[in-house]
């Protein structure tokens, strides 16, 4: 097995007062897109900044690419789009860049070539109109994401890092940062990001971990945590609004651990060990008119929300008793 | 190092270039030119007009004293007199010649009229009346020349001959001279103290400039968000250091601007000035030894070092700048204090007072450089003042920087001073 782009080993952090992050342990394969994913305050942020040493673990230890993550040079081939962005805001745009271009070793010339490239690239720079030399405060919000997006790329780095990356981005920028992502995987790079948008890890990522109070619940390829953590589920729809026999097949808990009822839709979970053709046979059985009846796999966001939930009411009942 | 390198040149060249360190850079020397230049240039506008002696000169006394002084305005015996004229007028009809005059200088064919009778040669006075009558050189000028050839007269009177009359009278010319000498030696006592006072100011005004600039700079990097970023390339600290560096680099370039336009502008000062015809005594700049110079250097740097660091941790501990309009009060204050402190310390340098505020690290900065330029410091005083100077330094920058690292990417409520001490204790 090559070595991994990071390896966290039982990290933790704390703050005054609260854990953030409880013995983290995890591998982000090399060349793989992978997302950290949880709800707001779950620690990803933290575990980031940990992977960048930006701040170091109370316990534990990160490797990136190889090496410990505060060896000399480690995180110089690490590129990172932070949650929080922002730019010196009275700064030429091309200064900008080049700055931290500089700030990781790319020479001033080199910098300045791959700077055209990117503003050209991302539509900044054309014949009539060079953004590179306006200030960023002239820039829109659209534009000065771009050039964030820019800054963490210009070094070439092996592992990029983005921190809710789609967050506030219209769907053309979304778009765009997306196909990069999605190049930047086929030309061999890494890719690390952290989000609670569901929707957009599932079509992105390889591998996911979904974390929640500092702690890890699932991780995994993302086939493989939707087989083992879906559970095996079936998509029914009824053509019309006669449920009664339905309802007593559906209540059988030999055949049906879980229903989620929207009407004439219902999102079943099968029980443990169930034939998902005896209870079509079953359903036929009942006298239901059936429009759609189809066997699917659990969505990371169905997952997430059930078992961050979970974590949140077995935390719950621990306060409570 | 290299990045260290990026961050200090990124800090200066973007300070450099900004329209306020041009303003300010420019405005220095205007300003200092301006002082140099405009009050002499003022003061000489404001000696006796050429035409001074353009007057009429009433005179009911009787004697030659018009006469007399009609020469004396016009450059001595063998002077042009035409301009001045001088007529004798008999006591009872001075109403009537007063009146005439002020018609005439009324209408501009002549400046004034000067009027001498029987007061006049008893000494008490004499009345001029004209349109630079408000002119405090010209009335100066008119009197000396009244008073020197009343008293000449009154000498010759008692029996005195013309000539030491003369001589006697003009005594008073010899002494003025005199008291030239005295003032210059007086005047370079206090451009000793001027200057002391001068580069206390400086020192203090480019503290405060400065160490406010770099907590400006930390707030934006914070407000901007843009911190995140860099603290993923370079550490905080180095991020901090070059911050300091950077405004420090931007500051001696500033003063060494300064300094060098005054140091040039005070040496030609005299030059241009008489090219104008304005005579002024020249400024004795107090020589300074490349030692002297060396420890006002090292006393900038230390202080300059020592403040930024408290700038830069509070800056790291709010999130905009009303907040950290407050939260600096502390660290203004201590700067307050040592200006407090300047007068009593000018007027006894060697004062309990004196010893204590310079040897304090807060204070130091300002206050030694002060003493030093007033009265020469014994080894000790210095050392012991440097020392502690740079300890604190030491301690406020390893401070600065943990509370800095874990200031940086923590926005909104402001953390309260327990948890601040909180972070200073963290090591890692």
């Amino acid at each position: 097995m090559p070595e991994p782009a990071v390896e966290i080993r039982n990290v933790v952090k704390r703050y005054d007062g609260h854990t953030a992050v409880r013995g983290l342990s995890l591998t982000v394969p090399k060349g793989a897109v992978y997302g950290i994913l949880g709800p707001n305050g779950a620690g990803k942020t933290t575990t980031i900044r940990m992977v960048l040493d930006i701040i170091e673990p109370d316990e534990g230890t990160i490797d990136v690419l190889g090496m410990p993550n505060n060896a000399p040079g480690a995180i110089d081939r690490v590129g990172y789009l932070p949650e929080e962005r922002g730019l010196y805001r009275r700064m030429q745009v091309r200064r900008v860049l080049r700055f931290l271009a500089e700030l990781k070793g790319i020479g001033r010339r080199e910098a300045d070539r791959r700077i055209d490239g990117w503003l050209e690239r991302l539509g900044l720079r054309t014949a009539e109109r060079d953004w590179g030399n306006a200030k960023v405060d002239d820039l829109s919000r659209g534009m000065q994401q771009k050039i964030q997006f820019i800054g963490a790329l210009l070094h070439d780095p092996e592992l990029l890092i983005l921190d809710e990356p789609f967050s506030g981005l219209d769907p053309i920028n979304a778009q765009t940062l997306q196909d990069i992502v999605i190049e930047l995987r086929r030309s061999g790079k890494t890719i690390l990001f952290c989000t609670h948008m569901m929707g957009s890890a599932e079509r992105l990522c390889d591998s996911v971990c979904i974390i929640a109070r500092g702690e890890k619940l699932i991780d995994g390829p993302v086939a493989k945590v939707r087989e083992e953590h879906g559970g095996r589920r079936v998509a029914l729809e009824l053509a019309d609004g006669r449920v009664n026999g339905v309802a007593a097949v559906l209540a059988d808990r030999t055949l049906v651990s879980k229903v989620d009822d929207a009407n004439r839709i219902f999102d079943i979970e099968l029980a443990p060990g169930a034939d998902a053709q005896l209870l079509l046979r079953r359903l036929v059985e009942s006298g239901a008119n059936i429009a759609r009846f189809e066997m699917a796999q659990a969505s990371l966001h169905r997952i997430f929300v059930e078992r961050v939930g979970a974590v949140s009411s077995a935390e719950e009942e621990n306060i409570n008793a | 190092m290299r990045k260290l390198l990026v961050v200090t040149a990124r800090e200066y060249l973007e300070r450099v270039r900004t329209r306020w360190f041009i303003i300010a850079t420019v405005f220095g020397p205007i300003i200092i030119g301006l002082l140099l230049f405009v009050p002499p240039w003022l003061t000489s506008r404001n000696t006796a007009s050429a035409n001074l002696a353009r007057i009429v000169i009433l005179d009911a006394t009787g004697t030659n004293l018009g006469n007399r002084i009609a020469a004396e305005l016009n450059g001595g015996l063998g002077g042009d007199t035409s301009l001045t004229e001088v007529r004798a007028v008999p006591p009872a009809r001075l109403a009537e010649a007063e009146s005439l005059a002020t018609r005439q200088t009324v209408a501009k064919s002549t400046r004034g009229y000067l009027v001498l009778d029987s007061n006049t040669i008893a000494g008490r006075s004499a009345r001029y009346a004209g349109t630079n009558a408000t002119s405090s050189a010209d009335m100066d000028a008119i009197s000396r020349v009244v008073r020197d050839e009343v008293v000449a007269m009154r000498l010759e009177r008692a029996g005195l001959d013309p000539f030491q009359s003369a001589a006697l009278a003009n005594m008073h010319l010899d002494l003025d001279a005199e008291r030239i000498t005295d003032r210059g030696r007086g005047a370079s006592a206090r451009v000793s103290i001027f200057f002391a006072f001068g580069v206390a100011m400086l020192l203090y005004i480019s503290l405060i400039m400065y160490g406010q600039a770099v907590l400006r700079g930390v707030i934006e990097e914070k407000q901007t968000r843009v911190a995140e970023v860099v603290v993923s390339s370079v550490s905080p600290i180095k991020l901090l250091g070059g911050k300091v560096l950077g405004v420090g680099a931007v500051g001696l370039t500033q003063m060494v601007i300064w300094i060098g336009v005054g140091f040039t502008l005070m040496k030609v000062r005299a030059q241009v000035l008489g090219h104008y015809g304005v005579r002024i005594t020249p400024i004795n700049i107090p020589d300074i030894s490349i030692g002297a110079a060396l420890l006002l250097l090292a006393f900038f740097v230390l202080g300059y070092t020592f403040y930024a660091a408290l700038f830069a941790m509070v800056g790291a501990t709010v999130s905009n700048e009303q907040d950290a309009q407050q939260a600096q009060m502390p660290v203004v204050m201590l700067l307050v204090v040592s200006v407090f402190a300047l007068a009593p310390v000018l007027s006894a340098p060697e004062s309990k007072l004196a010893y204590t505020m310079g040897w304090l690290p807060f204070s130091s900065p300002i206050i030694m450089p002060l003493r030093m330029s007033v009265v020469s410091l014994e080894t000790f005083d210095i050392v012991i003042a440097l020392v502690a100077l740079a300890c604190s330094c030491y301690i406020a920058v390893v401070l600065a920087a943990r509370v800095y690292r874990t200031g940086l990417l923590m926005y909104g409520k402001r953390p309260a001073l327990r948890e601040v001490v909180r972070w200073m204790r963290r090591s890692h």
